[in-house]
């Protein structure tokens, strides 16, 4: 616990109303747990009964410098936030390469999982607790309240800001361009290297776009493909969606579809979850650091 | 003769028990006890494949991956959807009958998507690879070159890469399909043809990304689902031929969906 004297909740409650930033920073209840709790509690909603957010690496009751937000917590984002002393750091995607973000258990599901004495892993977690960094997945919380900032955020970084449908989740009409304009457009603002595949008309009118960061389903572009010219999603699987936009491309079906990568789809709206933090917690410097596009072409 | 008697011989000849309880390989739509006139293997039943296939004259479809864009096949959803009634219409108004295949290729020695696989990239060794066949040593090289020679030989377009180009690479692991493996300490260049990217049961993307960041040369190359596996459907049609004869049998491939 952050504090001997109150409930994380009651500090949560009087550093949420009444503390100055040097009063927080006084006290014990600067401490991870609590400044995570406050987080929550601007938030509001519930955790879903099988959550994977959590403490994943680091001291969860460690002082806090400053908060980070990002895509995904590789070494290279966790390195920008020791630089930037700012260090809870808030990953939208697992930390230590699974779901399950933790070493398998001995005995348990086998060579699926990642060994304890993993080098990768091992080394990751050593820089983790050697750069008193803390690592918090804040995932399921954030996206259950604020899908709708992962949909702004990309958006934005698309210089689509202001085109949103009137009441819809995530139709945007942009300037009319070909489908190949428009695919480089988002190359150029995302600064993608490989990760981009697009399927369809090259030269298919664009106007009405859907923007769905994160993964999208084969069952959500069976029922909305006819909203939008293009779908421009961060991944699919190749033999659903991929497959379903090939087949319309061979039925003449001005329809495609674009994906620009999971974690790249995801790095907008970390940023906008960054300065949502900044703007309930003042007395944080809070910090995004995109984890970028992993991927690139062979020559 | 029809689809099921070529099915018939399939179960006779594949050297393994039939596995009864497989929801993939089954027939998806058309007459199996219709006459043939000819069959196509193929990784993927996509709509431009049966339309390649049929200018062929070949109305059997014999298809590693799925024709109604989920893994089952299942088309209570789809019923309303244009394009599901042009390409059943299409299916069925030319005579043609779609059969799948793809656990019992897995289960096959070799695994022809395994063997096909390392065959197209360059691997050697695998001729008779199993579905997981385990580290093949290659001569050293770098991620790049790798990846360059790879790219040359499968003539695979739009391949994606993950880690450092001067990663020193001498250890593969290969798993075609979605079936790409997970990167452990002794490999250092897995290859597979899709994985989900993050959150995943492990999550290769990042660790080959971290293992460079912190001095660990590793690399990852994914091929695409349909890339890695179109060679192994190729060579399903060379073995179907060795038990069937009386009509044509050709690989016909569905092709890499992405522009770049």
């Amino acid at each position: 616990m952050g504090t001997p004297f109150l409930s994380r909740r009651d500090f949560a409650l009087i550093a949420g109303t009444a503390a100055s930033a040097a009063g927080v920073r006084a006290q014990a209840g600067s401490g991870a747990t609590s400044v995570v709790d406050r987080i929550l509690r601007e938030l509001g909603g519930e955790a879903p009964a099988s959550t994977a957010d959590g403490f994943k690496a680091g001291d969860p009751n460690g002082a806090v410098s400053g908060i980070a937000t990002t895509a995904m917590a590789t070494v290279e984002v966790l390195r920008q936030a020791v630089k930037a002393k700012t260090n809870l750091v808030l990953t939208y995607e697992p930390v230590f390469f699974s779901r399950a973000d933790r070493p398998a258990t001995p005995g348990g599901r086998g060579p699926g999982g990642l060994d304890r004495e993993d080098p990768v892993y091992r080394a990751k977690k050593k820089f983790i607790e050697d750069s008193g960094l803390i690592v918090y997945r804040f995932h399921d919380r954030w996206q259950a309240r604020r899908q709708n900032d992962m949909v702004t955020g990309l958006a934005g970084a698309l210089g689509w800001k202001g085109h949103q449908v009137n009441g819809s989740d995530g139709l945007f009409d942009i300037p009319v361009a070909t489908a190949e304009q428009v695919v480089t457009g988002i190359r150029t603002r995302l600064k993608l290297n490989g990760g981009l595949r697009a399927i369809g008309d090259r030269t298919a009118r664009i106007r009405r776009v859907l923007l769905h960061p994160g993964s999208m389903t084969t069952a959500t572009m069976w029922t909305r493909y006819t909203e939008a010219d293009l779908i421009v999603a961060g991944e699919v699987r190749e033999w659903e969606n991929t497959h379903f936009a090939a087949d319309l491309f061979t039925a003449g079906e001005k329809h495609g579809l674009v994906t620009i990568g999971r974690v790249v789809s995801e790095d907008p709206g970390m940023r906008l979850c960054s300065t949502w933090i900044q703007s309930v917690l003042r007395e944080f410097p809070a910090r995004h650091f995109d984890a970028g596009d992993a991927y690139w072409r062979a020559v | 003769m029809t689809a099921r008697e070529v099915v018939e011989r399939i179960r006779k000849n594949v050297g393994i028990p039939w596995n009864e309880q497989s929801y993939r390989d089954t027939f998806k739509l058309g007459n199996p006890d219709a006459p043939i006139t000819g069959i196509a293997t193929t990784m993927m039943t996509t709509f431009g494949m049966l339309k390649r296939a049929h200018e062929q004259g070949l109305n059997m479809i014999v298809s590693h991956e799925d024709t109604w864009w989920n893994d089952r096949d299942d088309t209570k959803d789809l019923t309303d959807i244009p394009l599901y009634k042009m390409k059943r219409d299409f299916v069925l108004n030319n005579g043609m009958v779609l059969w799948r295949m793809h656990d019992h290729m897995h289960a096959m020695r070799p695994d022809y998507t395994v063997v096909g696989s390392l065959r197209s990239v360059g691997v050697k060794g695998g001729e008779n690879a199993t579905m997981r066949p385990g580290i093949l040593p290659i001569p050293e090289t770098t991620l790049g070159e790798f990846a360059s020679r790879a790219k040359h030989l499968s003539g695979i377009r739009a391949f994606r890469c993950v880690g450092d180009p001067k990663a020193k690479v001498k250890n593969v692991l290969l798993g075609p399909g979605y079936a790409t493996p997970r990167m452990t300490p002794e490999a250092d260049l897995v290859i597979g043809g899709e994985q989900q990217e993050a959150d995943g049961g492990f999550d290769n993307v990042e660790y080959v990304r971290d293992a460079n960041a912190l001095g660990i040369p590793k690399g990852l190359i994914m091929l695409g689902h349909v890339a890695s596996e179109e060679p192994g459907m190729e060579d399903l049609a060379k073995w179907l031929g060795t038990f069937i004869s009386g009509v044509p049998i050709r690989f016909v491939p569905a092709g890499e969906p992405f522009w770049t």
